[in-house]
């Protein structure tokens, strides 16, 4: 059982990590990181609403019928979501302002759907937590990562700043580059990993609220 | 001429999918085959001018004269939700043909941030009806031009010798890095 | 039964749901526009220095502060202007002393230039130009040379528009301010 529960939490980091082996949640990953503190904050508010959101979905997993089941993972996620939001306006003023948009967005962020429908609908309270903590840090962790890249190149602390790197189009350069990466890393290890279709998403696939 | 440059900013200048990211799954997902793009862009094109009306007035007759400004994210997501849902029953039963051409791509688009980007952008902007409808509109077209932009450099790529490594989404990535500083040259076209 | 059972669930999810927002709401909504209130006071006190107090005024569609110290009156006034920038639109607030001699300050509040160019607009080196700025004829820009005349800035190089664009909001804030007040 302890080693299940390692299993479970050590997956989002690495081989299932939802960013670099997933591809979910692209919105935010190339949005919110243009600085260290606006990757981390952004991932740890989608970890708040995913550990919540979780839970309460597996607690409820007996009393929801399943044809109305993503409407009620889309009202649950989206109140834990209003309440992220509502803490950082009220503590954290700066970031709220820097996220923008972004925070509400956490709404339709396919990781947290696509955890509700394929893991904490399906298991008890305590691996559902896990699950949540090790997919929201494996998230939390590529945020902070794309956001210290951009910003180290492109603050100018390493010499001549790269303005590109701050820009858009740096957001999506430096994720195609780290996925490239982790494809040839993956390659020398295991076997040969096709890119997963971002489309295949749980969320998606039920295409919302039945 | 507010109107016009509404239109132009979000459908160009600060294009949706390039400048704000909203809508990044579909783009990365459905950009491989031109008359896909197409179909997408023009079926999620229709649910945002359908959204951001009804969201304006969820917005403007319920939520801010009873002051419920923290129900905001949740009913605007089961507007949108609901709002696919009737389409897509409308078409089938109204217009098969077109359901037949754009009805696989409906459900995807209730996940498509893009749609909750723009009811949330436009309350936040404070736009007013008009606006708000035009702001939809404009958020689409830059959606599915962006979106077809992609799918013929991609057609073209599929002919190319990619590294293994970066087959798949690290090249439509990076390829889309490059649009994104080809579209920054549109930059200056709202100044006053 | 079914049905009862899915729809007894889902009202009973959003009530609940809604239930416990409105209770958070009501803890935060105070700290939030104690919030509001502290970025207003920072901004019109950094405008128009020496402020102890001021007046809030909206007018149409502009919204000024009129500022007072607690010895000899009316300081001034400061004034939210808002317009189009090279990408997005560009929020600032200007300061005018009570005569209408000159700008008291500038503060750029929010916008979206390109970082490392356009961005410029928000550091401190450009914004100090528009400190006893000269308040009338309007504000002109100079490309590369240093000002010469009182109402004069020098636009950031490389970021012609952005600088342009942040003279022409504060000139047409103006002349409305001037209209209505």
């Amino acid at each position: 059982m302890k080693k299940g529960l390692m299993f479970e939490l050590l997956k989002g980091l690495w081989d299932e990590s939802p960013t670099f082996r997933q591809l979910l949640g692209m919105c935010p990953t190339l949005a919110v990181t243009t600085s260290i503190i606006n990757g981390f904050s952004m991932g740890v508010a989608t970890l708040f609403v995913l550990l919540c959101s979780s839970v309460i979905v597996s607690l409820l997993r007996s009393a929801i019928p399943k044809e109305i089941r993503i409407a009620a993972y889309v009202v649950i996620i989206a109140a834990f979501v209003t309440v992220a939001d509502l803490f950082l306006k009220a503590n954290f003023a700066d970031i709220s302002k820097a996220l923008g948009p972004f925070v509400p967005l956490i709404v339709v962020n396919c990781i947290i759907l696509g955890r509700a429908e394929a893991f904490a609908s399906k298991h008890g309270v305590i691996p559902s937590f896990v699950d949540a903590l090790g997919m929201g840090l494996g998230f939390t962790l590529a945020l902070t990562l794309i956001g210290s890249i951009r910003e180290l190149l492109g603050s100018g602390m390493l010499g001549q700043p790269w303005v590109i790197m701050i820009l858009p189009s740096g957001a999506f350069i430096t994720l195609g580059l780290l996925i490239a990466l982790m494809n040839v890393i993956k390659d020398k290890t295991k076997a040969k990993l096709a890119p997963a279709c971002p489309l295949a998403c749980p969320g998606c696939e039920q295409g919302g609220v039945n | 001429m507010d109107l016009v440059l509404i239109f132009i900013s979000a459908a160009i200048v600060n294009n949706f999918v390039l400048s704000y990211f909203l809508g990044i799954c579909p783009f990365l997902g459905v950009s491989n085959k031109l008359d896909k793009a197409l179909s997408m862009g023009a079926a999620t094109t229709f649910v945002m001018v359908l959204a951001a009306a009804v969201t304006w007035l969820i917005n403007n007759l319920i939520l801010i004269p009873y002051n419920l400004p923290f129900l905001q994210y949740v009913s605007f997501i089961i507007v949108i939700a609901s709002l696919v849902q009737f389409v897509e029953m409308f078409m089938r039963k109204f217009t098969p043909p077109l359901y037949r051409s754009l009805g696989i791509f409906l459900p995807l688009i209730t996940t498509n941030c893009a749609i909750l980007g723009l009811a949330l952008l436009s309350a936040l902007r404070n736009y007013n009806f008009g606006q708000s409808v035009v702001f939809g509109l404009a958020a689409g077209v830059g959606f599915t031009l962006a979106l077809c932009i992609m799918a013929g450099i991609r057609e073209e790529l599929d002919l190319a010798p990619i590294p293994e490594p970066f087959k798949g989404a690290p090249i439509t990535l990076i390829v889309a890095g490059l649009l994104a500083l080809a579209f920054m040259g549109f930059a200056g076209l709202i100044s006053g | 039964m079914k049905i009862l059972k899915m729809i007894v669930v889902l009202t009973l999810i959003g009530l609940i749901s809604g239930g416990v927002l409105a209770y958070v709401y009501q803890w935060a909504e105070l700290k939030i526009a104690a919030n509001q209130v502290r970025e207003t006071d920072a901004a019109v006190f950094k405008v128009v220095p020496g402020t102890k107090s001021y007046k809030t005024i909206a007018k149409d569609d502009l919204t000024y502060f009129e500022c007072f110290d607690d010895v000899d009156g009316k300081l001034g006034t400061a004034i939210l202007c808002q317009g189009n920038g090279y990408q997005g639109v560009i929020k600032l607030i200007v300061g005018v002393n009570a005569d209408f001699s000159k700008f008291t300050g500038m503060s750029v509040l929010e916008q979206l230039e390109t970082p490392g160019l356009g961005a410029k607009i928000s550091e401190a080196v450009f914004q100090a130009q528009f400190n006893n700025l000269a308040a009338r004829p309007p504000i002109e820009y100079v490309k590369g040379i240093s000002p010469s005349k009182p109402n004069e800035i020098q636009a950031i190089t490389g970021a012609t528009i952005s600088s342009r664009s942040v003279v022409n909001i504060i000139n047409k804030t103006i002349e409305e301010w001037l209209r209505v007040k």
